[in-house]
């Protein structure tokens, strides 16, 4: 999950948080757990287009989606062939082209920290459980934040093997990758602590 | 109004290495810089005043505030930026993260926007609200980085190496953020002997000691000297 937000003034950018999170959650079950035919699987993906029509992203802004996840489907799509009939197996790539699909619809219309302050909200009442919501949003924020900083660390490790003439290996990469990511992990350890979070 | 800094007899051991030895100085001045060798304890110094390091030895206060008893409090009004800004960003959004330093500090929502907004606007990044953080460029970073921190109006400042990483015009928007009324007091660490020169005093650290302190000019010229 990394920060997609485009900002806007559609129903779906205008919708609070938590509702928009419960409605597309909603979707999102229906898609994965109904017993769909391809009829119905057809009624799914007009639902979808049209969230990402009402949300202003047009076709577009769809097929900018559908881009980014485009090797995990065709993956997907060979492997369910090779094991179930066609229909079954288009039924099964599609649903999880949709679920990405609506997740990505959230990342797009909602801003992080509007997202954060509602799972904290809906997560407050497991605190008499001991459930720190505060600390799971943080963790979800932090998550999304250091994903761009982690595949910086590897695009400079691959420039750094090209610019010595040598091609990446798997422990050439990967030492230098954990090494970057762990002393990364402690400095940003420290800023949290001095920006107020208690450790 | 610059407060209080003291030292008495600190210490501070890692494993076998001293980090610090008996260091003790009394600071009112209201820019404080810091000058030594990599390893000389600079850094170590600048850590305990915003209790990301506590003292193995003796007592320091800050601002009359224990930060070994009470760190919290501590870093409510100190702030700390550091060299890879990088690691200070929090949040996916600027905006977003400006914003968060001032959760859990009992502002309104509507206040925690309106501050933010007037911030980004001081530091020229109003245009970029909505841009992924880690998508600027170093030097908006550290702007970043340092809006975060003065947005919950500190009453110190702690720079470690703040403008190392930084082209000229990037270091001279730090460096006027940094010298502003803004920051009541700055404790500045830096091998820029032209920006430690403007402090009105400076300390000097090496092998882990406060080797001396005083007038910027006097202790840079006699640093110069020592390893130019």
């Amino acid at each position: 999950m990394i920060s997609l937000y485009r900002p806007g003034t559609s129903p779906l950018h205008r919708m609070p948080a938590g509702r928009k999170l419960l409605l597309i959650g909603v979707l999102v079950l229906a898609i994965s757990i109904y017993p769909h035919t391809l009829w119905t699987l057809g009624i799914a993906v007009a639902v979808v287009v049209a969230g990402y029509l009402i949300a202003g992203q047009g076709i577009s802004g769809l097929w900018r989606q559908v881009r980014m996840v485009w090797m995990l489907i065709v993956f997907t799509g060979v492997f369910q062939l090779i094991f179930v009939p066609w229909p079954a197996a288009t039924i099964t790539t599609t649903r999880i082209l949709l679920v990405i699909l609506c997740a990505a619809l959230i990342s797009l219309t909602t801003q992080t920290s509007a997202m954060l302050d509602a799972i904290e909200r809906g997560l407050t009442p497991l605190s008499r459980i001991g459930v720190r919501a505060d600390r799971i949003a943080l963790l979800l924020a932090l998550t999304i934040t250091v994903i761009p900083v982690i595949l910086g660390f590897a695009r400079d490790i691959i420039t750094a093997h090209r610019a010595r003439g040598v091609r990446p290996g798997p422990r050439t990469f990967v030492v230098p990758l954990l090494v970057h990511t762990m002393r990364f992990a402690d400095e940003l350890g420290e800023a949290l602590v001095a920006r107020g979070l208690r450790s | 109004m610059a407060g209080t800094i003291a030292f008495d007899r600190v210490g501070v051991r890692f494993g076998e290495h001293n980090a610090l030895s008996d260091v003790t100085i009394t600071l009112t001045q209201a820019r404080i810089g810091v000058i030594g060798l990599n390893g000389s304890g600079k850094s170590t110094f600048a850590r305990m005043l915003n209790a990301l390091v506590l003292p193995g030895a003796g007592e320091v206060r800050v601002h009359g505030i224990d930060p070994s008893a009470e760190a919290a409090r501590v870093r409510r009004i100190a702030g700390f930026v550091f060299a890879n800004p990088d690691a200070q960003i929090i949040m996916p959004t600027v905006a977003e993260d400006v914003a968060f330093s001032l959760r859990g500090r009992g502002v309104p929502q509507a206040e925690i926007a309106a501050r933010v907004t007037a911030e980004l606007e001081v530091f020229g990044l109003s245009a970029l609200a909505d841009a992924p953080a880690h998508e600027l460029s170093g030097g908006q970073k550290q702007l970043l980085a340092l809006c975060a921190v003065l947005i919950t109006r500190p009453e110190l400042v702690i720079a470690d190496e703040p403008t190392a990483l930084l082209d000229a015009r990037n270091r001279r928007l730090i460096i006027d953020h940094l010298f502003s009324e803004r920051v009541p007091q700055l404790v500045l660490v830096t091998h820029d002997l032209d920006l430690a020169a403007r402090c009105d005093v400076v300390l000097r650290f090496e092998d882990g000691r406060l080797l001396e302190h005083g007038d910027p000019a006097e202790i840079i010229a006699r640093y110069s000297e020592a390893y130019a």
